[in-house]
């Protein structure tokens, strides 16, 4: 359902106008409900990929399908559109709204829609929520939540509108190592459970080792799948 | 949850920047909307003066030192069906009972229970004594049942300066008690001028004041009441009632000479009756009859005797064929000067010029004929009643007003007088008593109308006149009061112009706190975007949070606005009383100004939010999820950014130095201009520089930071727009508040000089009763009881005064008839008094006051005025004019032809005497006076005048003193902006304050990295210090540079008094109120657990 094809990335320099590669040649497909990990090293460009995967920054070349459709021809309605309803983002710093309870940041991408949240999306918040075991926390604040509690949050969020892909961009990096475990655990289960496609960036060789598939970034390469 | 209810939770969870925007909001909406409210009760306070002033009085009829008969009043009530309340108004100089504080230029109101009625007001119990009003008590210190003394300028029988008019008897004293203090409601402010400050009046019954000045029955003043009562109804009115006596005429038959006869209480009939007299009955004549010095034949003469003109055939003395050259005397006459026909004699007279100057004439005659004293030769009732000739017996006693050499009178003469009293003694033809006499009080002295009714005369007569021509006509007092109101100084958009700075300051303000704001929100926004809301979503959600609490921002403004307005006007009332002339403000609001105001105010803030948005959304949401956002300014993709602080930099500084090279040695004000904007250049070329050298500092890879001051000033450039944005605001506050506080003008220096201010006069001063003599010659300062060697340290010029608005900055209202200065210009033209702003006609050699001489057009009168006065009290320009109506009622124009910088004679216009003599004839003498006094009697000048002339209510005034107090009006708005703009450099200062703030929380984690290698909190607190201080200082150092360089020509220029400690004081206040915040903010900003940031959350 998402295929890249021969997608490079070069930022040009507004002090000398020189172009650096960030990435080059990339060439990536994933089907529906399967989970990838990418990995690479700091400054590999991992963040990059996933956020041209994502629809929130364009290739310099190349091309990113999503069920067939190329989102390189598409306006930043289009693409935004594409990100509200088909793609799911859960970040390294959950980035919830701090004046709202749980279930509203939850229901956060429903806005995009101008009739606001249905009862549908409602019912399938507190259902996500009690998926996660945050039932008792929704009309908590997240300054009352762990950092765990926050990233479930955040993921529950990601999933609220039935993406067809979760992408996840170091989801644990900011989690103690038993935290980071059950958020791990949780995006495989949803993975399997919502048939959502997943492709998380991470330097967690836990995190990575959950998902079916790991393919290493390297100087803006994507290498085959890397030996873990 | 929608979209609206999310940005209601944002407004209330991020409390502090709402209610941040909330309070600038309000702070710039009250400043905006006070200012307007100020507008609005000094508008309202006029208006409300009219009503104090005018009562309900709609017409008003004031003819020009003319009476008429009280009782027209009541036919023209009848007739307009509605209250006409007759006054007689004379000027007067009042002192309290013991003398010891006194009060010229009083009006004193003859007046009864109607015009109390016309004021909606009680009439007082006289009780024997008279009322004052408020201000005048308060001048002389008296109250209910003290006693003041009253020297009333007495109106003479005939104008003053009408030739054989006398020039003593000028004044009457009377004492009386004091029954009531009248207030505003009282109707005690009576003023028909629109002058916001209240006049000084003492109030007395009618019938007391017309004994007191000889005037009984009599008024000179009609107020005419009634909803929509108009001129032309009331003129209709007075054109059916007036009656020959209310224009001074007498029609009395005369059975002897078998005539009704015309003849006119002044003397001399006017030009209009005049030339209606002869239609008024078949072969009605007209006489003009002279008092002469004497006739001469050879070496005889015969002293001071009565000649008559006669038309032509309208009797036997002056046959048809009689010619201009020729006379015919009487027996007597001819026995005395041992003349026959054929002979010729002189006939010598006096005429008088300006100032009473009296000219001698003379004019030779060819005997025609000699008649007997006998039939119409005999006939004494041809002599007017020339005031000090016709009620005396004696020649001996005569008082004609002329001098008399009483030696010359012989006892034939006074024989003479016994037998014949004033029958002529010679007849010339009418056209040459008229070549010889006529004046322009008349032509005339008597019409006789042969065979006639004096009723049926009088009904001709008035049927045939225009009453307007003999100044009896109305005009629409009140509507003229309501236009000086509404069109007078705009104090709205005045107090705006003062106020700007701060309503700027707090605008930006408005945008830098909700900015700010945003930018704490920056991955907020990122993952609004990320989760797939629109740019437009995500960008009007920002905007409803920014503009929902502007409309309570806007409301509470509004409400704080009013609180605003009555400082302001507390101010007004004490402080700053001078702005205002002491006059009463009182506090007035409109809804429709408060609507303006907020609606007003919500738009420029909701714009600012607008642009302040722009950016804050158009970022990539990955850029804007890393908390990237950059503030980019000016940044394209081949220059580097300081590149064009630079460029900016260079081509101001260089724009500068070619104005100011360019300008040449124009005039003060010109160049005043020219090197504000030379100063301004420089500004912007300091700010350019400053952003040159930020961006240079922050792009630079060379050297490395090796000090704490170092790091500070690396650090400034961290965010360049903001530091910038700072210096701008503050240096642009610094520069106005310094270029327009040392604009003040010290009328002290220079005042010496002829071209300055006082014209190089040591005094100006006014009187309440006329001096009709020339104070230059002995003989005038003798008459008028002045020692005469005052010719040797003094000189006087004289001017006329016709009553008007004052036009000068004291007066609120817009000035519709200004007063008018009567001067004979020439003299000013010689002493090259003054400076001229600027001049129709500009010729180099030719002084400026000698385009006042001729006139434009026969309606058109050449005016000179102070530059103040054309500019904002008429709000006009060089070249524009100003209708007048003349003592007849006709229209004419007087054409402003040069106007005078920074003077005394602010206030009024001045036009030649000749002119104001020519449409004011009746007025009297001189009241205005420029005195120049040698140094070293100035002060035995001052007594002099002061004490010797008490009695005509002279009120002097040291020149320089009279140019202050034009100038405190200037320097009082210069305070008040110094005032304003200070308080926007203080909201200036908070808008550091809360770079500060913003900087340290945007750099938490850094300077928890600094205190986690070592760095102690003090010296963090320094750093920051040093950081934000370095702007404060770029800030001053621009505005003040720049500001000096604009205010250089004040610097040097005479008269400048530059209030360099309270501007060095006020850049100090500025400097340490920013340091202050600095340091408050640095303190909060480093509080708490700063270490805390060194984890990711």
């Amino acid at each position: 359902m998402l295929e890249l094809i021969h997608v490079s990335k070069d930022y040009e320099s507004p002090l000398d106008g020189q172009a650096t590669h960030i990435l080059r040649d990339v060439n990536l497909k994933v089907d529906s409900g399967r989970s990838l990990a990418i990995v690479g090293p700091s400054g590999s460009g991992k963040s990059t990929l996933l956020n041209i995967i994502g629809a929130l920054d364009r290739p310099t070349s190349g091309e990113v399908r999503l069920d067939g459709e190329d989102l390189g021809h598409m306006t930043d309605a289009q693409l935004a559109r594409i990100r509200n309803k088909r793609i799911g983002f859960v970040f390294q710093l959950h980035h919830l709204l701090p004046q709202c309870t749980v279930l509203e940041n939850v229901l956060v991408p429903t806005l995009a829609d101008p009739a606001g949240a249905s009862r549908e999306a409602r019912d399938r918040a507190m259902t996500l929520l009690d998926r996660v075991s945050l039932a008792d926390k929704v009309h908590h604040r997240p300054g009352e939540l762990s950092g765990g509690q926050r990233q479930r949050v955040a993921v529950v969020r990601a999933l609220i509108n039935r993406p067809a892909l979760l992408l996840a961009d170091e989801p644990t990096g900011s989690l103690d190592k038993a935290t980071a475990s059950e958020i791990a655990d949780l995006l495989v289960d949803l993975n399997r459970t919502e048939g959502t496609a997943l492709i998380v960036v991470t330097h967690s060789g836990e995190l990575a080792a959950h998902m079916e598939r790991v393919r290493e970034l390297i100087a803006g390469v994507l290498h085959s799948e890397a030996g873990l | 949850m929608r979209l609206f209810s999310l940005a209601i939770r944002s407004l209330l969870f991020y409390w502090r920047t709402t209610v941040g925007v909330i309070l600038t909001v309000a702070v710039g909406t009250a400043v905006f909307t006070g200012a307007l409210l100020v507008g609005d009760s000094v508008r309202y306070s006029l208006r409300r003066m009219v009503g104090v002033r005018l009562g309900r009085t709609q017409q008003a009829l004031v003819p020009q030192n003319r009476f008429f008969r009280a009782a027209l009043a009541d036919e023209l009530s009848q007739s307009l069906d509605g209250p006409v309340a007759p006054v007689l108004m004379l000027r007067a100089l009042v002192s309290g009972g013991d003398g010891a504080r006194r009060a010229t230029d009083v009006q004193v109101l003859g007046v009864d229970d109607r015009f109390f009625a016309i004021g909606n007001a009680k009439p007082p119990r006289w009780n024997d004594g008279l009322a004052v009003n408020g201000p005048l008590a308060a001048k002389l210190g008296v109250k209910a049942g003290d006693d003041i003394v009253l020297r009333i300028a007495k109106p003479g029988i005939m104008p003053r300066d009408v030739p054989l008019s006398p020039d003593s008897d000028l004044s009457v004293a009377a004492r009386r008690a004091v029954s009531a203090v009248l207030g505003p409601d009282d109707f005690g402010g009576f003023n028909l001028q629109a002058n916001q400050v209240a006049p000084l009046n003492v109030f007395v019954p009618l019938s007391w004041l017309q004994r007191l000045a000889e005037r009984p029955g009599q008024a000179n003043m009609l107020l005419a009441a009634g909803d929509g009562l108009t001129a032309e109804q009331a003129n209709q009115a007075i054109r059916e009632h007036w009656q020959p006596g209310d224009a001074a005429l007498e029609i009395n038959r005369l059975e002897t000479q078998g005539v009704a006869e015309i003849r006119s209480g002044r003397v001399f009939i006017e030009q209009p009756l005049a030339d209606a007299a002869p239609t008024v009955a078949q072969q009605a004549f007209g006489v003009l009859t002279y008092f002469v010095n004497a006739i001469r034949l050879d070496e005889k003469a015969t002293p001071y005797s009565i000649v008559s003109a006669i038309q032509k055939g309208a009797t036997s003395l002056v046959p048809a064929d009689m010619s201009d050259d020729e006379i015919v005397i009487n027996a007597w006459l001819a026995e005395d000067l041992a003349a026959e026909i054929g002979d010729t004699v002189e006939i010598s007279y006096y005429v008088i010029g300006p100032m009473r100057k009296l000219i001698e004439e003379s004019r030779t005659f060819r005997v025609r004929a000699i008649v007997g004293i006998e039939g119409p030769a005999a006939d004494p009732t041809l002599m007017p009643d020339y005031p000090g000739l016709a009620d005396v017996d004696n020649c001996r006693n005569w008082k004609p007003g002329i001098p008399i050499d009483l030696g010359a009178i012989r006892d034939k003469d006074e024989k003479y007088w016994d037998d014949y009293r004033g029958t002529p003694k010679a007849f010339v033809t009418l056209q040459a008593g008229q070549s010889m006499w006529a004046n322009r009080y008349g032509n005339l002295t008597m019409v006789r109308c042969p065979d006639s009714d004096p009723n049926d005369i009088a009904q001709r007569l008035t049927a045939g006149v225009d009453p307007a021509a003999v100044g009896l006509f109305f005009q629409g007092i009140r509507q003229r009061g309501l236009k000086a109101g509404a069109e007078g100084t705009d104090f709205g958009r005045l107090f705006l112009g003062l106020s700007m700075f701060l309503i700027m300051a707090a605008i930006v303000l408005v945008a830098l706190v909700f900015v700010f704001g945003v930018e704490r929100r920056t991955e907020q926004v990122g993952m609004l975007l990320a989760v797939g809301l629109t740019r437009r979503q995500v960008r009007g959600l920002l905007l409803a949070e920014g503009l929902l609490p502007c409309i309570d921002g806007v409301i509470l403004g509004t409400i704080l606005a009013l609180l605003y307005t009555r400082l302001m006007i507390l101010g007004l009332s004490t402080t700053w009383s001078s702005a205002v002339a002491g006059s009463a403000i009182r506090f007035h609001y409109t809804i429709a100004t408060l609507i303006t105001g907020a609606v007003v105010m919500y738009l420029i803030t909701a714009a600012s939010i607008l642009l302040a948005l722009r950016k804050q959304v158009s970022r990539p949401a990955r850029e804007l999820l890393a908390g990237q956002l950059r503030w980019q300014f000016f940044v394209t993709r081949f220059v580097h950014p300081g590149k064009v602080g630079f460029v900016v930099a260079v081509l101001c500084a260089i724009g500068a130095i070619v104005l100011a090279a360019a300008m040449g040695t124009g005039d003060a004000s010109g160049m005043a201009g020219v090197f504000f904007g030379v100063g301004a250049l420089l500004l912007i070329a300091g700010l350019g520089l400053c952003h040159g050298v930020l961006s240079f500092i922050a792009h630079s890879r060379k050297g490395a930071v090796s000090s704490l001051w170092g790091l500070a000033v690396r650090n400034t450039t961290r965010r360049t727009g903001r530091s910038l944005a700072v210096v701008i605001l503050l240096a642009v506050g610094v520069f106005l508040v310094v270029a327009v506080g040392a604009n003040r003008q010290d009328p002290m220096a220079g005042a010496g000089r002829r071209q300055s201010g006082t014209g190089g006069f040591t005094f100006y001063a006014e009187s309440t009763v006329p001096l009709l003599h020339d104070l230059n010659s002995v003989e005038g300062l003798k008459a008028v009881g002045l020692d005469p060697n005052l010719a040797h340290t003094a000189e006087f010029i004289q001017m006329r005064i016709h009553e008007g608005d004052d036009a000068s900055c004291f007066n609120l209202n817009r000035a519709q008839r200004p007063r008018l200065l009567g001067v004979s210009s020439l003299r000013l033209a010689d002493l090259n008094a003054f400076s001229f702003a600027a001049t129709l006609d500009e010729k180099p050699d030719i002084s400026p006051w000698r385009l006042l001489v001729e006139p434009l057009d026969d309606d058109v009168v050449p005016a000179i005025a102070d530059i103040a006065t054309v500019t904002w009290a008429l709000g006009k320009r060089i070249g524009d004019e100003v209708d007048y109506l003349d003592e007849r009622g006709r229209p004419f124009r007087v054409r402003i032809v040069a106007t005078l910088k920074n003077s005394i004679l602010q206030g009024s216009l001045l036009i030649h005497e000749a002119h104001l003599a020519a449409k004011f004839p009746s007025e009297d003498g001189y009241r205005a006076f420029l005195i120049d006094a040698r140094q070293d009697a100035a002060k035995a000048v001052e007594s002099q005048l002061s004490n010797r002339l008490a009695d005509y209510g002279v009120s002097l005034t040291p020149t320089v003193e009279r140019l202050a107090a034009f100038s405190s009006v200037q320097n009082t708005y210069l305070t008040i902006f110094q005032m304003l703009g200070g308080l926007g450099l203080v909201v200036g200062s908070i808008g550091l304050a809360l770079v500060v703030l913003r900087n340290v929380l945007d750099r938490r984690g850094e300077l928890a990295m600094l205190r986690a290698v070592g760095f102690p909190k003090n010296t963090l607190s320094r750093m920051l210090r040093y950081e934000h201080w370095a702007l404060l200082l770029a800030a001053l150092v621009i505005g003040v540079f720049a500001a000096l360089v604009a205010v250089m020509p004040a610097l040097r220029a005479p008269g400048a008094d530059v209030p360099g400690l309270s501007l060095a004081l006020t850049v100090v206040a500025i400097a340490v109120s920013g340091m202050i915040w600095v340091a408050l903010a640095t303190h909060i900003a480093l509080g708490g657990q700063m270490l805390d940031a060194l984890r990711n959350e």
